[in-house]
């Protein structure tokens, strides 16, 4: 399938016709990306500032990472599904969103960050595990991981507001203002 | 509350945030980060008191160290909320959902009070509901059409 006629049929299906002319719908679907949202990034704060010696030192890293990754991934699956289902909606409006697009390559950052710390820090989790802090490698994740959610939070806001559904590619003669008044924010 | 609204809107503080586009977004990006922040520590006592993380601590010290990151959330989200309420008065001042949220916000600090007196499991679950609604009512200011006739009455 050609992918750029993806987001054109996305949106042509009955999922998205169905959330598009819901009054409920997509409120309660954007409500609940902010409750996922916030979980996760409540829940990586708490191991990021363990990671840098700022908050629960006294507990083991190990012990600390059990107990909230697994809210994390949850929170996480919730705002993706929450998230698919709001790109549906409008994808080809989304698919061009500039900010849209910087948000998920901030995300694939993350993941990149994650998996950076995965062969790094964690592997030697045993000889620090105990310590205030984690090595600077994994010091160096932990603000780096700080910097991406914190943006990712600005741009999931920005896509809002800068979101219409009568932006096309290559049409850039919109008056910003009229549209600015049909977006919900 | 209309005409405090529409006094409000005219104040100089106000059109301060109405004549610069990227100051509601901005506050709104910090009102959610400190929810983030909010949600983090609250979800951590609450899961304390369920048994279902940081068992190998006492729930006094699980309060110890979320407690001061539940005020400094809060003492934010007072702060970037006052500041959306001056920037934008008749959408949050008018709005269902906004005074629906504010009735939580309540009910959610009274459940918490009690939780932390008398830690229970299902109250833990209902205390951390209440704050999943508040966050979902909050981002149904933006939609407040969803209360239909109830949010057309407010605005009249």
């Amino acid at each position: 399938m050609d992918l750029a006629a993806l987001p054109a049929w996305l949106e042509a299906s009955a999922l998205a016709t169905t959330i598009r002319n819901s009054l409920y719908l997509f409120a309660l679907i954007e409500s609940f990306h902010v409750v996922g949202v916030s979980i996760v990034v409540g829940t990586v704060l708490v191991i990021d500032l363990r990671l840098l010696g700022l908050a629960s030192i006294r507990r083991p890293f190990s012990v600390i990472a059990t107990d909230v990754f697994r809210w994390t991934w949850l929170a996480f699956a919730l705002a993706v599904a929450t998230g698919v289902l709001m790109f549906v909606t409008n994808a080809s409006s989304y698919w061009v969103n500039t900010y849209f697009r910087m948000k998920m390559a901030m995300l694939v950052l993350a993941g990149v960050n994650m998996a950076a710390f995965e062969l790094t820090a964690r592997r030697s989790v045993a000889t620090w595990d105990r310590d205030r802090a984690a090595p600077p490698a994994g010091k160096r994740v932990a603000v780096l991981s700080l910097a991406i959610w914190v943006v990712v939070v600005f741009l999931g806001r920005w896509v809002g507001f800068t979101l219409s559904t009568t932006t096309a590619p290559g049409n850039d003669e919109i008056n910003l203002e009229e549209l600015e008044n049909l977006i919900p924010k | 509350m209309k005409p405090f609204a529409e006094w409000l809107a005219q104040t100089a503080p106000s059109l301060a945030i109405q004549n610069h586009e990227w100051v509601i977004p901005t506050i709104q990006s910090i009102h959610i980060l400190a929810i983030c922040a909010f949600m983090g520590a609250v979800l951590m006592i609450d899961l304390r008191v369920l048994g279902w993380a940081w068992r190998d601590q006492g729930l006094p010290e699980t309060t110890a160290r979320f407690g001061p990151w539940v005020w400094w959330a809060l003492g934010a989200l007072f702060v970037t909320g006052v500041l959306m309420i001056v920037g934008e008065p008749p959408r949050e001042l008018l709005a269902v959902s906004f005074w629906m949220k504010m009735a939580l916000v309540a009910v959610a600090a009274a459940v918490h009070a009690t939780l932390l007196r008398r830690p229970a499991k299902p109250l833990a679950a209902a205390a951390f509901l209440v704050v999943v609604g508040v966050i979902v009512l909050g981002r149904l200011i933006a939609y407040d059409y969803v209360w239909g006739s109830w949010s057309t009455w407010l605005k009249e």
